[in-house]
This record gives C-alpha cells, structure tokens and sequence, in this order.
C-alpha cells in the first residue's frame, strides 16, 4: 500500500516564486512534488509520468487551466485535480467540478488545508483503485473498470 | 445609442482591469504567504544550517521585491481610481497610459504578447478626462490583443509635435486575423472627438499604427 510519502503531486503554475516556494514546503511534508510553469509542459509530463494529484492553476500563459484538466482527465481519468487560482469564477469552478476536477480553492490557500485536500484527494484514487483491483481479481472486469472511470 | 454602447463598454472596461488587478494582487499574496511559510518551516523545523540561513535571506529579498511589485501595482489602480472620480482634470499622459499598462501586463502575458513603452519625456500636462483616455487606448490595446499571435508585441508610445500629444498603439508580430483600421470604429471615433482627439491609422510591417494627437492646450 502507497504510503503518505509515495504521493507524487505535480504543481502547474506560471508564477514560478510562488510555485517553487509552494513544492518547496510541499517537499518538506514528505510528497513527491515537480514543478511544471504551464500547461503544456504539464500535459508533456504526464504522458512520461502519471502523478497522483495535479495542483493546477486555471490563468496561465498558452493553455487555460480548464482546457488543461480537460486534457488530463482524456489522457487518465485517474490523476486527481486539485484547481489553485487567484482568478477563478464560479463557472470555472462549475466546470471544473463537471469535468472531474477534485476540489477548487482560491489563492492565497492554507498549506495545510492544501495538504489535506491533496491527501483527500490521494485517499480517493487510492480507494478506488483497491475496490476496482477486488472486483477485477473476481473477474467482475466491468464493475472495475466502471468503478476508475467512475464518470461514465 | 452610441452613447449607452460606449457606456456598457466602458464598465466593462472597468471590470477587466478590476479582474487583472485582483488576479495579479492574489498571486502576489500568494507568493508572500508561502515565502514567509517557508521561514517559519525553517524555523519550527529548529535545524537552521547555514546553507538554509542563505535561503531564507533570499526568501526575504523576494518578500522585498513582492512588496514593491504589489506596491507599484496599487498605486496603479489607485491612479485609475481617481481618474474615475475627477473627470476633469489635469494629468500626465505618460503616468496614465502607464498606469494602464501595469493594470494590463497580466492579460497580455496570458496571450504571450508583450508590452513596450516608449514614452517620451517632457510632455506638458493636459487637461481632460484621464478615465475616457484609457479607456479609448485600452480600446486599441485589446483589439491588437485579439489581433495578434503569442510572441508578439505591442509598442504604446508617446510623443510630442508641435501642436499635438500622440499616443501610438503599435502592433508588431504575427495576426491571426485581418484588419478592418479604425474606419468601423464609429463610436471610439465619437469618444475621441469628445476628448477632443482625433484617430489617424498608419499600416507600416504590415500592422497598424493608432494615432491619437490632442492638443496641448486642450480644454
């Protein structure tokens, strides 16, 4: 079982104080963490490197946030999204939720309530994955993958 | 009708730059809440070597830079304020159109477009109303905004003639869309003939050059 520790969470900002302070601190409460500075960059990792959670934020260079987790979500329904922005409305919050974004909070957040939310976050793919893994090992194949893709 | 399209455009004008500001304000905020929660990580953490003594004094450089970032940023949209208040007054072409290009630089960078200013020095100041001139260089800002391919640039430049202040709004880089000029622009027309100014439209590189002359001396 992955442990608190094994959570690799992926940080997609533009403002790179901010982000790099941010995995900094992240880092020193045992998660994985990489930077990436747009979304781009974000959806090149993730076709090399699947984290567990994203930390996304939704006004950036190139690529808007939400165009971004709509990107991830076709790429693997699995990563957790986790929106962190000092923009956000409350259509993009709407529509993050309708894409399967996992919670949204507004900047400037509360590390430990984002440290909370990412390891909620881990918990639920977590979960999932281990029910999905019991009813495939009962050759119910159907239920689990209905259970990780949990939206269709 | 002009007049109600002008308005609603104005507001709207209004509430992009309030968007920007409030954006850029949380993002400041956000950098300086988590350099001071990295100190004092370091800190509760009780094992400050002094390797984390250099990161923590460029921590509080950052904080430094943040605050006269966010500082600048303020007195910005402080000035904008005001010139929503005193509709006639006398102002500094250069601080206004500067002002406006602070409150802008985010939604710019966003489309991966960049600002230079070339402002020339000297300029007297004129009297007027500074809101309804931002607004009519914001107008042209946009526009190009919309116009132009990431890694572009917009020059906003201004001079001085004999008889005239101008304000160029110069577009360089790659369109994506071809320009119809200032020609259909009926109600900026209007806008700029109630500020006294008049709209000329240069095509060199291929772009499009916004002139706005005012008089010196206009009322």
């Amino acid at each position: 079982m992955k442990k608190k520790k094994d959570i690799k969470v992926l940080l997609v900002d533009d403002e790179k104080a901010f982000v790099d302070t941010l995995g900094q601190r992240l880092r020193m409460r045992e998660l994985i963490v990489d930077v990436v500075y747009d979304g781009e960059q974000a959806l090149s990792y993730i076709k090399k490197i699947e984290p567990d959670v994203i930390v996304l934020d939704l006004k950036m260079p190139g690529l808007h946030g939400i165009d971004v987790l709509r990107e991830i979500k076709k790429i693997s329904r699995e990563i957790q999204v986790i929106i962190l922005t000092g923009h956000g409305t409350e259509k993009d919050e709407e529509e993050a939720k309708n894409l399967g974004g996992f919670e949204f909070l507004r900047k400037p957040a509360d590390i430990d309530l984002l440290v909370a939310k990412i390891k909620e976050a881990f918990s639920e793919k977590f979960e999932r994955a281990m029910t999905a893994a019991a009813f495939a090992e009962e050759g119910f194949f159907e239920q689990a993958k209905k259970i990780i893709k949990k939206e269709e | 009708m002009i007049d109600i399209d002008l308005r609603t455009s104005e507001l709207n004008f209004i509430g992009k730059v309030l968007c920007v500001f409030t954006h850029q304000v949380n993002n400041q905020l956000a950098i300086l809440k988590e350099s001071v929660g990295l100190i004092g990580d370091l800190i509760e953490m009780g094992k400050v070597s002094r390797k984390d003594l250099e990161g923590i004094m460029s921590l509080i450089e950052s904080i430094r830079n943040q605050i006269s970032k966010t500082a600048y940023f303020c007195n910005s949209l402080n000035s904008f304020g005001h010139g929503m208040v005193e509709t006639s007054a006398s102002f500094a072409v250069n601080k206004i159109i500067d002002d406006l290009v602070c409150l802008l630089d985010k939604l710019a960078a966003q489309k991966r477009i960049t600002f230079k200013k070339e402002f020339k020095e000297g300029i007297p100041l004129i009297h007027g109303n500074p809101l309804k001139l931002q607004f009519l260089v914001f107008y042209f800002i946009e526009k190009n905004l919309t116009r132009l391919e990431k890694n572009s640039s917009i020059i906003i430049k201004t001079s001085r003639s004999e008889d005239t202040i101008n304000i160029d709004v110069i577009p360089k880089g790659i369109f994506v869309q071809v320009e119809d000029g200032a020609g259909g622009d009926t109600a900026y027309q209007f806008l700029a003939n109630n500020l006294g100014a008049s709209i000329s439209v240069d095509t060199p590189e291929g772009g499009i050059t916004i002139r706005l002359p005012l008089p010196s001396s206009a009322a």
